[in-house]
Formats: structure tokens, C-alpha cells, sequence
């Protein structure tokens, strides 16, 4: 790792270039899978619009900041071709960002970190934007309703970026400015470290929030909210607040993958890689605490992203693209997983305090399933795997 | 003679009125929103293409075939996934992300099927229409009074097995009350299956006619699960009769909007149609989150309601 930073000028290459790209995606991803961890995994606000906020921090990117930095660029005496309208957009754009504002950003590093900084702030502050649009129409309803706003959500976010080609270039897509051209060595390398630094800070954020007071009371709003209600809190303000602030560090998230790929078009966002992924990682690992978090999003980057290095060895074998062979595999897993390890890989650990006595303070709660009872004073028990008689 | 805009509208809303119905049954009977609801449908379309395309025959003839293979597929995930995870006590939250599991499962093995179909046969199995495949009656095509039929076939079996067979009232009874159900012994194991098999069938049956008059290819499915859900939603979300006129409501207005729309403001606007459900799915939600409903259940404590209830009641002694 220590050489692939330093490695200065030097052109990135095979396995180098995919462990850069697993750091990449990791550090992309746990922001996602965190902030969801924080939502689900602690208040139990079913997040299913990820993609939504993901795609708010691309398209700051390509329609915000971009603009910012042509106005910085045509200010600073550089001519850039039109770029107004529509056509202009997409197909100067190109000539615009690698011809004429790329050598100009790495004249001026302090220029593209502020651009880079701004463009952050801004994603935060329209990430939670959407995420107050969001909560607006189902977050008072059961779960159940909040999840279908969501979800539906996240294929619209995509039709505005398909057809508005001021926003990401339309189908087409459009190139970002690079704001990390005066980093001499390679730019996966240098996004890859900020990107984990990000979620570094974003974890740290997390971990103090959820260890605070605020935390202790998401989770009980997440174990019985009919509870948290009665002592006077403000279950629907709390969990709408939980949401916003999570969409916001989530939008983080798209601008890092904007500008890792240098280019932003909406058909990389889709609900499935943006909602679906995070949302295996979290059930994989184990919800509720981010150890598991962290772990679940190691094993899913790490498989996807091997899987992709080795297309060419995989398409030999198979007639299809090998990212449907991709989808059945990690659909399965996410299946099996919970069927077989329902707390995931490293189960939660409940909060306890030294010196309290648990065992007499908490009995163990006596479930009686209904569903069951007739059916074993019918037929007496029989073996599980004959499911046709149960 | 009737416009083929609104043959067209008449046609999409009697489809998602099917699925809506069987979205809005999955949910009373599960209690969870089953987001693979549309993809059955698109394995429907891949019914009828195997049998038009490859076999030569009439997509008719495959429509028992669809009905049984889509109740097959549902009740093997209600065995292998949803009934698995219920009896360990999974809450709504996880059995929908289940769901959603299998939505990506299911959409991926169409995908794949699809290439398959490319590989063997050499046609072009992404992107089709079936219209040549359909027989004409008196200038219309065969596909508009055939779904019209079948989606009004749907809902009055559907209201007599509910109401007057036993194992319909089995299935209101566990929509009820699950555990006062089972207490009555009533086996809600056996009632959810025949439930998935129903609403599984249902929905491939009706995405059999898709491609008769739209567009298709492998993602259909998982694209109109937006119109279900709007449907099921206008409807009251738990109510079957709800889902009947809220479903028929959003795919004929889907269509229409579009088109008034277009004519108004500007054939652009035709990109965003998929936001003419979300509208309805928002709207709902923010105005009457019961639905059609609350605004019924409304009417009724009304003055009006009151004395409408007398009027029909009349001389039935209720």
C-alpha cells in the first residue's frame, strides 16, 4: 500500500490496479453501507432510495460544480467553447474539460481542492435536501409505505438525469473536471486515499453519534416505538432528522464516484448497484453494529470487483455478460445469508453496562408463534424438510 | 371502431389491474410488499415469446402454461424464501428485502434466458412485439377483448371465491387476523400457498399479454412494478376491491395523461411517463394514505354515507 502511494508519476498496472480499485470501491461503499447502517441498523428507517442521494451528489458534480469551475476557468482569461446549450453541452464538453480546464486545474492546486471541497459541501447540503423531499410523504406511515416511496424513487432520479442533458449530458454523459490533476502519480490512487479518509471521518462521525445519547435513542425507537412515543419523544421528528442527516453523508459518496471515474451518466446509478449492494453488505455483515458493516463491504466489493478484473477469463465460459451471472450470485448469498445467519456474520452486541444485573432486570421473552400452534396439536411434529405437509 | 390509443389504455389497465389485485392479496396474506410481483410478469412475456417465436404456435396457447408456470416459480419462493424466513420470525422489513432478492434474481435469470435464446435460436429476443402473432376479430385485434374478458373473468371468480368458497373465506379470515384464524383452524400455511399461487399465476398470466401490444424486453417486469404499486395504493393498499378500480384508475390514466399531456405541453413530456404512477404514489400518500378506502370508509360516517347505506340496504334486512 505504502508504495502504491508513493508510487509518484508511475503508471498503475494489474494487480496494483485492483487493489486500488477494491480501496476505491470499498471506501465508496461503506459510506453508502454506513450511512444505512445508521438508518437501519440503529433507528430502523428502511432506507431503499440510496441510489436517490447517490445520484444528488453525482449530478452536484456534473451540473453544479462543473459550471463553477468553467465560470472559475473562463475568469481567469482561458476561452472554453460555447457551452449553453443542450448540444453545446455534451459535445464540447470533452474539448472544454480535458483540453482546456484540466491543465489549468493542475496549475492551481489550491483552486481544485476548494473545488473539490465546495462541491462536497454542496452534495451534503442537497443530499439532505432530498432526503427532507423524501421523508416528506410516507415517513409518518408504517415502513412498509416509506420503503415503496423510496424505491420508486431512485428509478425516477434517473429518468431526470436520462432527459435533462444540462444535468449529466443526458445518455450520453459528460466528463467532470479532474480536480486532482496536480497530484503527479496516478488520480485512482490519490482519490482512493481521500476516499478512505472520508470514511474514516464519516465512521468516526457515526461511531459518536451513535454512542451518545441520540444513539442509545434511535435504538430504542428502533426496538419498540409506541414506547419511546410515550415518555414524550418525538418519534416521526427523529427518524425524519436520522434520514436527512444519512441521505447527506450518503451524497458524499456520489461526488467521490464522479470524480473517480471522471465522468458522470445516470445509467451508473441504478437502484440495483446503489441500493441493492449496500443493502447485502449490511445484512452480510450484520446490522446494527459497523464492525460487521466494514466486514460485509470488504467481502462484496472484493467479490465484484474480481469478478469484473477477470471478465475476459469468465466470458470464455459463459454466453451472457457475466454481471447477470453476478446478480443470481449475490442474490442467492443474500438469501442464504439470511436464512442461515439472520444477525449476519458479526451479530450486534447489546449495549451493557458493568454492574447491572441483566439477568434478573430482563427475562427472556417467551415467544408463542401462532402460526405454528395448530398445526403441531393437529399433526404432532414432523420432520422439516416434508414442507408439502406443513 | 375504437382508437388504438385507447384500445391501448384499455389494455394496460386491465393488465395491471390483474397485478394490482395480486400485489394487494400477496399483501394481505404476507403482509409484505412483494417487489418480485412484477417480474412474474415479465416471465410471462418470455412464455408467450418461446411459444410465438421459437414453437410457431398462438401466444394463447401458452397461457395455461404461463398461469401454471408463474403460480410454480411463486410457490417456490414462498417455500424456499418467504415461508422459510416467516417461521423464523423475519419482520416485514427483511421478508421485503427478500423480495427485493429476489426481484435481481429473477430479472438476472430473464436476462440470461434471453441471451440464451440468442445463442440457440439466433432471434433477437431483447427488444420485441408479438402483434403478428395475434388474430384479428372483425378488425380488432384478438388481444383487447381477450384481456377484457379475462381481467372481468378475474374479478367477479375472484369476488365469488372470496365471498362464497371456503378457502376465499379462509383467505379473508387470515387477512384479518392471522392468530384468531388459526385458532378457528384454519391452516394459514396452506392458505398463504394457495395465495402465491394464485397472485403468482395471475400476474404471469397477464404479463403473457404484454408483449401482444407493448413493447418488451427482459426489465418490463421489474420497470411497471411502479404502476402495481401506485394501483394497489389508490386502492387502499388492503382492500382486493380497492386494488380492482385503483389499478384500472392509474394504468388508463398512465397511458392517457401521457398522451394528453403530449398534446399540450409538448411531445417531450412523453419521456417522464413513469412519473405519472409516482405522482399518484405521492399524492396518495400525502392526501389519503388509506386510499379509495379511506375516502369510502370516509364517505360513509358521513350523513350522505348514511343515508346511502339505507338505500342500497333496503329489504336485505341489514
Amino acid at each position: 500500500m505504502i508504495e502504491l502511494i508513493g508510487s509518484l508519476a508511475g503508471e498503475i498496472t494489474g494487480e496494483a490496479r485492483l487493489i486500488v480499485d477494491i480501496a476505491m470501491f470499498f471506501g465508496l461503499l461503506v459510506i453508502v453501507a454506513m450511512a444505512l447502517n445508521f438508518q437501519y441498523g440503529n433507528a430502523g428507517v428502511p432506507n431503499m432510495g440510496c441510489a436517490v442521494q447517490v445520484i444528488v451528489g453525482a449530478f452536484t458534480v456534473s451540473a453544479i460544480t462543473m459550471r463553477l469551475t468553467f465560470w472559475i476557468v473562463e475568469s481567469a482569461g482561458i476561452k472554453l467553447l460555447p457551452y449553453y446549450s443542450d448540444f453545446d453541452w455534451v459535445y464540447n464538453n470533452q474539448i472544454n474539460v480535458h483540453v482546456l480546464v484540466n491543465p489549468y486545474l493542475k496549475e492551481h492546486p489550491m483552486v481544485a481542492i476548494s473545488l473539490l471541497l465546495f462541491s462536497m459541501a454542496v452534495a451534503l447540503v442537497l443530499g439532505a435536501f432530498i432526503g427532507w423531499l423524501m421523508s416528506l410523504p410516507a415517513i409518518r406511515l408504517k415502513a412498509t409505505y416509506l420503503m415503496i416511496v423510496l424505491i420508486t424513487m431512485a428509478d425516477t432520479s434517473q429518468i431526470f438525469g436520462r432527459n435533462i442533458p444540462q444535468i449529466s449530458g443526458g445518455t450520453l454523459g459528460v466528463f467532470v473536471p479532474n480536480v486532482f490533476a496536480w497530484y503527479p502519480g496516478d488520480r485512482g490512487v490519490i482519490t482512493a486515499v481521500i476516499t478512505l479518509a472520508i470514511g474514516l471521518v464519516a465512521f468516526f462521525i457515526f461511531r459518536t453519534m451513535l454512542n451518545s445519547p441520540y444513539g442509545r435513542l434511535m435504538r430504542a425507537i428502533r426496538e419498540n416505538e409506541v414506547t419511546v412515543a410515550s415518555v414524550g419523544k418525538n418519534v416521526v421528528g427523529i427518524r425524519r432528522n436520522i434520514l436527512v442527516f444519512a441521505s447527506g453523508i450518503t451524497a458524499l459518496a456520489g461526488v467521490l464516484n464522479a470524480f473517480y471515474f471522471s465522468f458522470v451518466v445516470e445509467a451508473n446509478y441504478q437502484r440495483a448497484w446503489w441500493t441493492y449492494w449496500p443493502w447485502l453488505m449490511l445484512i452480510l455483515g450484520g446490522p446494527g453494529n459497523n464492525a460487521g458493516t466494514f466486514l460485509g463491504c470488504a467481502l462484496v466489493v472484493a467479490m465484484r470487483r474480481i469478478i469484473i478484473y477477470y471478465k475476459w477469463f469468465f466470458d470464455q465460459y459463459f454466453f451472457f455478460p457475466i454481471s447477470y451471472f453476478e446478480d443470481i450470485l449475490l442474490g442467492t448469498l443474500l438469501i442464504v445469508v439470511m436464512i442461515f445467519r439472520p444477525s449476519g456474520l458479526i451479530p450486534e452486541k447489546l449495549l451493557y453496562i458493568p454492574g447491572v444485573p441483566y439477568g434478573r432486570l430482563v427475562r427472556e421473552e417467551v415467544k408463542v408463534d401462532w402460526r405454528k400452534a395448530p398445526r403441531a396439536r393437529a399433526a404432532g411434529e414432523k420432520p422439516r424438510w416434508m414442507f408439502w405437509k406443513r | 371502431m375504437i382508437p388504438p390509443l385507447l384500445m391501448g389504455a384499455i389494455i394496460y389497465a386491465c393488465l395491471i389491474t390483474i397485478l394490482s389485485i395480486g400485489f394487494t392479496l400477496t399483501y394481505l396474506t404476507a403482509k409484505i410488499p412483494n417487489f418480485a410481483h412484477g417480474t412474474y410478469a415479465g416471465i410471462g412475456i418470455y412464455v408467450s415469446y418461446t411459444i410465438s417465436k421459437i414453437m410457431g404456435l398462438s401466444p394463447y396457447i401458452g397461457m395455461p402454461l404461463a398461469f401454471l408456470l408463474g403460480g410454480a416459480i411463486s410457490v417456490a419462493i414462498f417455500l424456499l424464501v418467504i415461508g422459510v424466513l416467516q417461521r423464523m420470525g423475519g419482520g416485514a422489513i427483511v421478508l421485503t428485502i427478500s423480495t427485493l432478492a429476489i426481484q435481481i434474481f429473477l430479472t438476472a435469470s430473464l436476462n440470461i434466458y434471453a441471451f440464451w435464446l440468442r445463442e440457440v435460436y439466433k432471434t433477437y429476443s431483447m427488444m420485441f412485439m408479438l402483434k403478428e402473432f395475434d388474430f384479428y376479430i372483425g378488425g380488432y385485434p384478438g388481444v383487447f377483448p381477450v384481456t377484457l374478458a379475462l381481467c372481468v373473468v378475474t374479478v367477479i371468480v375472484l369476488h365469488y371465491m372470496l365471498t362464497r368458497t371456503k378457502i376465499g373465506v379462509a383467505m379473508r379470515a387470515t387477512a384479518e387476523d392471522p392468530e384468531l384464524a388459526s385458532v378457528l383452524g384454519i391452516n394459514i400455511y396452506r392458505v398463504q400457498l394457495f395465495s402465491w399461487f394464485l397472485t403468482g399465476g395471475m400476474a404471469c398470466l397477464a404479463g403473457a399479454f404484454l408483449p401482444m401490444w407493448f413493447q418488451s424486453n427482459p426489465t418490463t417486469g421489474a420497470a411497471i412494478i411502479t404502476s402495481i404499486m401506485a394501483g394497489s395504493l389508490l386502492g387502499g393498499f388492503e382492500n382486493v376491491y380497492g386494488a380492482i378500480i385503483g389499478g384500472f384508475g392509474v394504468g388508463f390514466s398512465e397511458i392517457l395523461l401521457t398522451y394528453w399531456l403530449q398534446g399540450t405541453i409538448g411531445t417531450w413530456i412523453g419521456e417522464y411517463r413513469p412519473l405519472i404512477p409516482m405522482f399518484f404514489l405521492i399524492a396518495i400518500l400525502l392526501l389519503e394514505p388509506r386510499g379509495l378506502q379511506g375516502v369510502y370508509e370516509r364517505l360513509l360516517a358521513t350523513k350522505t354515507g348514511e343515508r346511502l347505506i339505507r338505500m342500497f340496504s333496503r329489504g336485505r334486512g341489514v
